[in-house]
């Protein structure tokens, strides 16, 4: 017979408070943790009746929430009574997110030693300001306090869309992304100058050279110039290119008319600084007035070039994955959807010239595919190269199968780009190959013989 | 309410029964050669025809709940059931506006009760989501309405989800006539309890498993805004998902536009490298973190830092929270969609099979055999006491010009 699952929840839960405090007095500190899992959760049971039929049912201790409505029977799961109703509790409280930068990383699952202070939940240290909450006196109020993180924004979440977007090739448009001239020092300070926003920190080279490229200088000629405006719908994103900007934000949330309509001055943003990045996302209201201090320079990109270039390079290097795992015969039962898994999970990995990509006798773990440039086949006691690979070749592929050693070295004879997936990779996603290739012959992947299907072979 | 449960309950043998009314099923746009326009106001057009074949089908509108039961997957896809047609006979005077129940930015939805309605009729109510198409055309949203009509057309019938029983529109506006659910948002009484305990979490988050794994590996489909403000509870404690204007047939292609919510954006739409029905595992484990701690686990006021984190995807866990939990959480919340419970191999099987789903009776939980852990308070099936209050609607409207009225009544055409 095994433990109730609950019941190991919570010695998994004490053991690890255990482990954390290593209290010196063992029972008085598990005596604290079970009073106070009990307080937390009778509170939360109140809080749930509220909602809950009135049909009475009794009070039961199993009951309580903790126990399982699906192992018990049928109407016991959830009792109902009125025992006290608690008061609602505000919305809208203090701003602070669990993983926001400012929160300490050691605050999550840290807790203070001494063993009547802390809470069980830890919710308490679930963010700093949580801390600042006066204590209550001991009830459920105060176990609310305390284990709540009472720092998010309680309200109802608006949803956002941006433009809808189609790439160009499925429906026979041909775009290509503006390019505005730039030159290389002003090239080199807008690549410092996004280094750090995430959106393009991702970006691969072509994406990186296309977004840059798009960019589009914009002179400011004078100081007192609002290039955004509070509450204003947005669609383009800034970098600083020379000159300065200094950042209002109005309480009201956006730009009003009169001598305080910009609001309170929250910050400054010089050369190499940028300002507007959610417009990338969506289009969503400014969250602050930008205006010009002096003669000034900016670029600009508009949110829909930026993620169509993100979309279409996406989508053509979906396709032509596509593309190549079509001509591998080892899985060439594989269905469109499968397939198009598969090459979602293709990871892109570069060599220099002359590097030794796999080699002969190593254990295969991975396949390969040429993406772009050139590489030779070698086998061991044969002087010149047996084959030569060129875009859209692959090899490799037998380790999906089995562990069977690389049958020869491919050595790189040019910059080369290759699309690689694990056997674990390929097996986490669809199973296994030989499942696969049973679909076809059911003899095939019993009889498969390595010089039918590994190029590596030949 | 045990007369509802019952009908809820009841297996009877008709489950694919031929519509209420022959009269109802209308030809789809061609009478009267008038391909392009919308249905002719009641103005134009008054011969009793219309008009019989108008109270006919506010009957059969207002008796359709009598069959009403869960439809066994394969035969939601059936096009044979009467649910979710496109009506080209009712119009809004058929429905009178009781209370608002919830608004967007192009729509708002509302309470109604039938008008004029046949003896015994007239207490059925319904819940009547208006969109405006000038609001709808001026946000660039008609792609998405239409994929919202025509998705919540296909799936009517799922247990656990809103029943669009018809769709209908006028010069100016666009109507979907759904099933009313009483018991309001699992936001509200997520909000109220400030979290969920692990029974009551699983239970719901079980019962959203069902509607994916059916969206998903039946329909093609990807819902695309999941989150506790679109999940409602009905009159027995069950979920009803509603709100379907992102949900997109995508089949086995990736779309790229971006949509959802921020708090509950998978990377890949952040990063706009394709996403396809991955996406919403990704917002289902989102759900589970807000379920039992009360808050989604990625957050900030500045909701570009919320983008930051979730592309890096580093999900922080209370101490309190069990370890099987936060291994379902961990693995729906993995950023390489390729490691992503729910899309990798065995799909939603894989999330039913977790040991944090180890004492759900999935088979009993799809025919509602499990009581919900909240049973909301109801007076009748009117009340509305778990909805809260919206603003009235704004006097000030942009009219629907006739030259807007040419360009774009062929894309609600079908609708």
């Amino acid at each position: 017979m095994s433990l109730p699952p609950d019941y190991s929840n919570e010695i998994t839960a004490l053991n690890r408070e255990i482990l954390k405090h290593q209290p010196s007095d063992t029972l008085q500190f598990c005596a604290n943790f079970f009073s106070r899992r009990l307080e937390s959760q009778r509170a939360e049971f109140l809080l749930s009746q509220q909602h809950s039929s009135s049909q009475g049912r009794g009070l039961a201790e199993s009951t309580f929430p903790g126990s399982n409505p699906f192992s018990t029977s049928p109407s016991g799961g959830f009792a109902t009574s009125h025992m006290q109703r608690l008061e609602e509790e505000e919305e809208n409280d203090v701003v602070a997110s669990p993983t926001a930068a400012s929160f300490s990383p050691d605050a999550m699952d840290h807790a203070q030693s001494t063993p009547g202070e802390d809470t069980f939940g830890n919710f308490e240290n679930f963010a700093d300001s949580a801390k600042s909450f006066p204590r209550q006196p001991p009830g459920l109020g105060a176990m609310d306090a305390q284990s709540f993180p009472s720092n998010y924004n309680m309200n109802r979440r608006t949803s956002v869309s941006a433009e809808s977007l189609n790439p160009a090739s499925s429906i026979n448009d041909n775009w290509t992304p503006p390019y505005h001239q730039k030159t290389n020092d002003q090239q080199a300070r807008l690549k410092a100058g996004v280094a750090g926003n995430f959106l393009f920190s991702h970006l691969d080279d072509e994406q990186s050279t296309q977004v840059l490229g798009a960019l589009q200088e914009k002179p400011i000629p004078t100081k007192g110039i609002k290039v955004i405006a509070q509450g204003d719908v947005g669609d383009y994103f800034y970098v600083v290119e020379s000159g300065a900007f200094d950042i209002y934000v109005n309480p009201s949330g956006k730009l009003e008319a009169g001598p305080d309509g910009l609001g309170n001055k929250v910050g400054t943003v010089g050369p190499g600084g940028s300002f507007g990045e959610l417009a990338l996302m969506y289009n969503a209201p400014r969250a602050a007035t930008v205006v010009s201090t002096q003669q000034s320079t900016l670029w600009a990109l508009d949110r829909v070039t930026f993620r169509r270039i993100l979309m279409e390079s996406a989508f053509d290097r979906r396709r032509m994955y596509e593309g190549f795992l079509e001509e591998v015969s080892l899985l060439s039962s594989l269905t469109p959807y499968e397939r198009s898994k598969i090459a979602d999970a293709l990871e892109t990995k570069k060599y220099p010239p002359g590097t030794t990509i796999i080699r002969e006798g190593d254990a295969g773990e991975s396949f390969y595919i040429l993406e772009a440039g050139e590489a030779e086949v070698y086998k061991r006691g044969v002087d010149k190269p047996v084959n030569r690979y060129k875009k859209g070749d692959y090899f490799g592929e037998l380790a999906l199968l089995n562990d069977a050693p690389r049958a020869a070295s491919v050595t790189s004879t040019s910059d080369v780009i290759v699309a690689t997936l694990g056997k674990d990779g390929f097996q986490r996603l669809l199973g296994p190959v030989e499942g696969i290739m049973r679909r076809n012959d059911p003899s095939k992947a019993s009889a498969l013989d390595a010089d039918a299907v590994d190029p590596l072979a030949r | 309410m045990a007369a509802v449960v019952h009908k809820l309950l009841h297996h009877d043998h008709h489950a694919n029964r031929e519509p209420p009314s022959q009269s109802s099923q209308t030809e789809p746009s061609n009478q009267s050669g008038q391909s392009n326009q919308p249905p002719p106001s009641p103005h134009e057009r008054q011969d009793s025809a219309m008009d019989r074949a108008r109270d006919e089908e506010k009957h059969a509108v207002a008796q359709w709940d009598e069959q009403r039961q869960p439809l066994e997957p394969g035969q939601i896809e059936q096009d044979r059931k009467w649910v979710g047609h496109s009506s080209r006979v009712l119009r809004q005077e058929d429905f009178e506006l009781i209370k608002t129940l919830g608004t967007g930015t192009f729509a708002r939805v509302w309470l109604v009760r039938l008008a004029n309605a046949r003896e015994g009729d007239q207490h059925k109510v319904f819940a009547l989501k208006i969109l405006r198409k000038v609001d709808v055309i001026r946000l660039k949203q008609v792609e998405h309405v239409r994929n919202e009509r025509n998705v919540l057309g296909s799936v009517a019938g799922h247990p656990f989800i809103t029943t669009m029983v018809a769709s209908f529109q006028d010069h100016d506006s666009l109507y979907m006539l759904l099933d009313y659910c009483p018991g309001g948002e699992v936001f509200s009484y997520l909000r109220r309890a400030r979290r969920f305990n692990e029974a009551t979490s699983q239970f719901y988050a079980a019962e959203i498993v069902l509607i994916l794994e059916f969206l998903h590996e039946k329909m093609g489909v990807a819902y695309r805004d999941l989150k506790p403000e679109n999940i409602l509870i009905d009159a027995e404690g069950h979920l009803k998902l509603v709100d379907f204007g992102f949900a997109k047939k995508v089949e086995n292609r990736e779309t790229y536009t971006l949509c959802g919510t921020p708090e509950y954006l998978a990377p890949e739409v952040i990063r706009n490298t394709g996403h396809g029905t991955a996406v919403d595992w990704w917002a289902f484990g989102i759900l589970v973190y807000e379920f039992l701690v009360g808050q989604p686990p990625f957050w900030d006021q500045n909701p570009m830092k919320i983008y930051e984190q979730i592309v890096e995807g580093r999900v922080r866990f209370p101490s309190a929270m069990s370890s099987d939990a936060r291994n379902l959480i961990s693995g729906l919340c993995t950023v390489d969609t390729s490691k992503r419970l729910g899309n990798i191999k065995g799909g939603a099987s894989a999330v039913k099979s977790h040991a944090w789903f180890q004492h759900i009776d999935w088979d009993a939980l799809y025919h509602r055999r499990i009581n919900g852990p909240i049973v909301p308070h109801l007076r009748g099936p009117a009340d509305t006491r778990n909805f809260d209050e919206y603003e009235p609607e704004s006097d000030q409207r942009e009219p629907y010009s006739n030259d807007m009225a040419e360009k774009w009544d062929e894309f609600f055409r079908d609708f």
